[in-house]
Parts: C-alpha cells; sequence; structure tokens
C-alpha cells in the first residue's frame, strides 16, 4: 500500500488550499485529467488551456486516464480531497469512497457561519454576514 | 494510465498538446492565461473603492479575478483580506465585499440544493409556464449574429476570451429569456462552456435570478441602458439595435403581455 495522496480537482489549485496542511507532510498531490469529466463539463478549448495552464505551475503529477481507474492503480493508503459542491465530481468522489478512505476537505471560508442560513434571497444572507466581511479571514 | 507533461518550452506548444489531448474542444485559447503568477499580478492590481463607483460599466475597475476564483487560484478569502488592506473603511469597500459575498452565497445555495443546478427554484414569474420556453439555443445567439449589434459583440467577446463583464452577462441572460424566450438553462449551459470562470452554482443561479425563477420579477434592460454603461465601447445606435429601443414600459408590455393589468 502506498503513502496517501492528495488529489485535486478543477476548483482548488492552489498550494496554499487547507487540504495541504491537513494531509501528511509526505503526501504526492495528483491532478486526474479526466476525458470523460471534461466531455461531460462540455469545456470549450479556451477552459482546458487555462485549466493546463494553471495545472504546470503546480508542483504535482498530473495523469490522464478515468479518474477511479487512475486511483485503483495508484493503491493510496487514502485519498485527501477539497470540499466540494460540483455536481460530477461529488458523484466520483463517492464511487471513489467504496474502496479507498477519503478524507473531504472544506475551503477556506468566507465568513464563518454558526448555522444554516436560508438560502431563498441573498440579501437576508448579506445582513447577517455583512459585519464579518470586512473583518481579516471573515472572523 | 499515462503521466502528462507540465513544462512547454512556449503557450503556443502547450495550447498544441492540449489540442491533441482534447481534439473534440472547440473554438480558440483565450488571450487570458491561466495559472497563479497570473493570478497574483491581478490580485495586486485591484481597486476595492473606485470598483464601487465604476462597477456597472464596461470599462470599470471590476478585477477580473473570477477565472482564479473559480479554479480555487485565489480563495475569496485571499481577496478580501487584500480588499482590506486597501482601505480603512469598510463602507468604502461595501460593494466590492457584498460582490465577493454574492459568490459565496451562490456557493452555499448549491451546497444546500444541488437540485436546483438545473431546475426551477422557483415558478416564472412572467406570465409564462416553463413549456412556453424553447430548450434550445438557436444558432444566431450561439455564433454572435443576432442582428442586435451591442449583443452581438458581447457574444463575440465571450467566445473569443471567455470572459465578458457581468452586466453583459446580465443583458444576454435576459434577451436569451425574455426577449427570445428560451429556457434560462440553455443560455446557462452555453455560458458554462465559453466562460472561463463558468461555475455551475454563480452562473446557473445568476441565470435562475434573470429569469425570475430565484427572483421576485424578470430582469429586462433596454438600450438607453446598454448606451450609459457601455455607450463607448460598443455599437449602441438605434438603427443597429433595434428590438432594444424602447422605454422599460413598453418593453414590460410586450415582452410580459399576460402580466398587463394584473400587477
Amino acid at each position: 500500500m502506498s503513502k496517501a495522496l492528495i488529489l485535486l480537482h478543477e476548483k482548488a489549485l492552489r498550494l496554499s488550499h487547507p487540504v495541504f496542511k491537513v494531509a501528511p507532510k509526505d503526501s504526492q498531490a495528483i491532478f486526474i485529467w479526466d476525458d470523460d469529466y471534461f466531455r461531460k463539463v462540455n469545456y470549450s478549448l479556451k477552459r482546458l488551456v487555462f485549466l493546463y495552464e494553471t495545472l504546470c505551475e503546480l508542483p504535482i503529477q498530473l495523469f490522464r486516464g478515468a479518474t477511479v481507474e487512475v486511483v485503483r492503480t495508484l493503491q493510496p493508503s487514502g485519498l485527501f480531497i477539497p470540499e466540494t459542491n460540483h455536481p460530477i465530481i461529488q458523484s466520483l468522489i463517492a464511487e471513489l469512497q467504496t474502496f479507498v478512505p477519503v478524507v473531504i476537505v472544506p475551503e477556506e471560508a468566507f465568513v464563518e457561519l454558526e448555522q444554516d442560513l436560508d438560502p431563498r434571497r441573498f440579501f437576508q444572507y448579506w445582513g447577517k454576514i455583512k459585519n464579518r466581511t470586512s473583518q481579516k479571514n471573515g472572523k | 494510465m499515462t503521466q502528462l507533461p507540465r513544462q512547454f518550452s512556449t503557450r503556443q506548444e502547450l495550447i498544441e498538446f492540449v489540442k491533441k489531448l482534447a481534439p473534440w474542444a472547440l473554438g480558440d485559447p483565450s488571450p487570458i492565461h491561466g495559472g497563479r503568477l497570473a493570478a497574483e499580478e491581478r490580485l495586486l492590481k485591484i481597486d476595492p473603492i473606485a470598483y464601487g463607483r465604476t462597477r456597472n460599466y464596461g470599462d470599470g475597475k471590476v478585477t477580473r479575478l473570477s477565472p482564479y476564483i473559480h479554479h480555487g487560484i485565489v480563495s475569496l478569502n485571499e481577496v478580501r483580506n487584500r480588499a482590506i488592506e486597501l482601505s480603512e473603511d469598510p463602507s468604502r469597500i461595501e460593494k466590492f465585499l457584498q460582490e465577493l459575498a454574492w459568490r459565496d452565497f451562490w456557493q452555499m445555495v448549491l451546497t444546500q440544493h444541488p437540485e436546483w443546478a438545473w431546475q426551477d427554484a422557483e415558478p416564472y414569474k412572467t406570465g409564462f409556464e416553463p413549456s412556453d420556453y424553447a430548450d434550445d439555443l438557436p444558432e444566431d445567439i450561439r455564433e454572435g449574429k443576432t442582428g442586435v449589434a451591442c449583443l452581438d459583440a458581447f457574444i463575440d467577446e465571450l467566445i473569443t476570451t471567455g470572459y465578458i463583464h457581468n452586466h453583459a452577462r446580465m443583458y444576454l441572460a435576459s434577451y436569451v429569456v425574455h426577449f427570445r424566450r428560451i429556457k434560462w438553462q440553455a443560455g446557462a449551459s452555453w455560458f458554462l462552456h465559453h466562460l472561463l470562470d463558468g461555475d455551475v452554482a454563480s452562473n446557473n443561479f445568476s441565470w435562475q435570478w434573470v429569469a425570475s425563477t430565484f427572483s421576485s420579477k424578470p430582469y429586462i434592460f433596454n438600450l438607453e441602458n446598454v448606451h450609459r454603461y457601455f455607450g463607448n465601447l460598443v455599437d449602441t445606435s438605434p438603427e443597429r439595435n433595434k428590438i432594444l429601443d424602447a422605454s422599460y414600459e413598453e418593453l414590460h408590455q410586450r415582452l410580459f403581455p399576460n402580466l398587463q393589468g394584473k400587477e
């Protein structure tokens, strides 16, 4: 069994993401260029080039293949994955969780919320968080 | 499984590689570069005070950081922390902070209600049923050949760069849904294809906000509004933008005939 891996996805591409603090220090970060995923989201060449340029600046290993198959081949002891609400990435993570331990690491909060707020109208939310938005780290 | 290269001698070499990797991907690359270095350059240049005064204008002091925020190359927290360094008085950067909060809000909504990503969150408030709207985006819109000069210019920029000003996004969304009566989902999918910052939460809920399926009324605009905010950037002559050249009252009657006398 190999070491744990950090599995990055298109919404968490920076070294200061909390996933790098939570994962063991010797964890290798990887990104999987999954053709099936990109066909599903139907991105233009513009988007793919922008993404690939971003990946080139990161000290990661870049694999091409089906996400689940690549992870099976690498046989990590665990996966550390940045939290996402992207429906397709979430379904891929659910598949991974069937055969490897997965730790989901949340993004830095914009404001720290003590409770879920009514997601109907923005200005109710704004009224509750406004003062904290002008504080460092939203606290 | 193969390992992919991360070093190229030129941007063109990288582009050619990505074309081979995804031969099905349409279009040309954007002049906007990805990566943390490009993001940091933009972060250093933000002007959150001027943003509040000028953000609605096509040449206003918007940050163009959204492609980098979408990819997590910079976090909302990092952008906020940079903004508050630049103003001791939070009231001077309130609009800027509010725009960041919109993005955070949309993310929260998608997390709590993933089903709203592609379904109407609420009924349309336009006097029409969902079945009154067409499913597909016509070619003239997709290609920027609507015959409405200012909108064709925005579409051309969308296709060429993968980025357009938020106000232009609202105009296009309103045109698609209300002037052409096409389902917001068709437009949202079109934007996600092109926009470098295309994000299911921010994009789709903004389309729903314009459509009125996530707001209390439909968003509409007229030529006078485009002229005010983009008049020095795109052709806003009445003869080349006829469909938009009307008062709000006239447009409301034309676009929402079933609502007349009911409000």
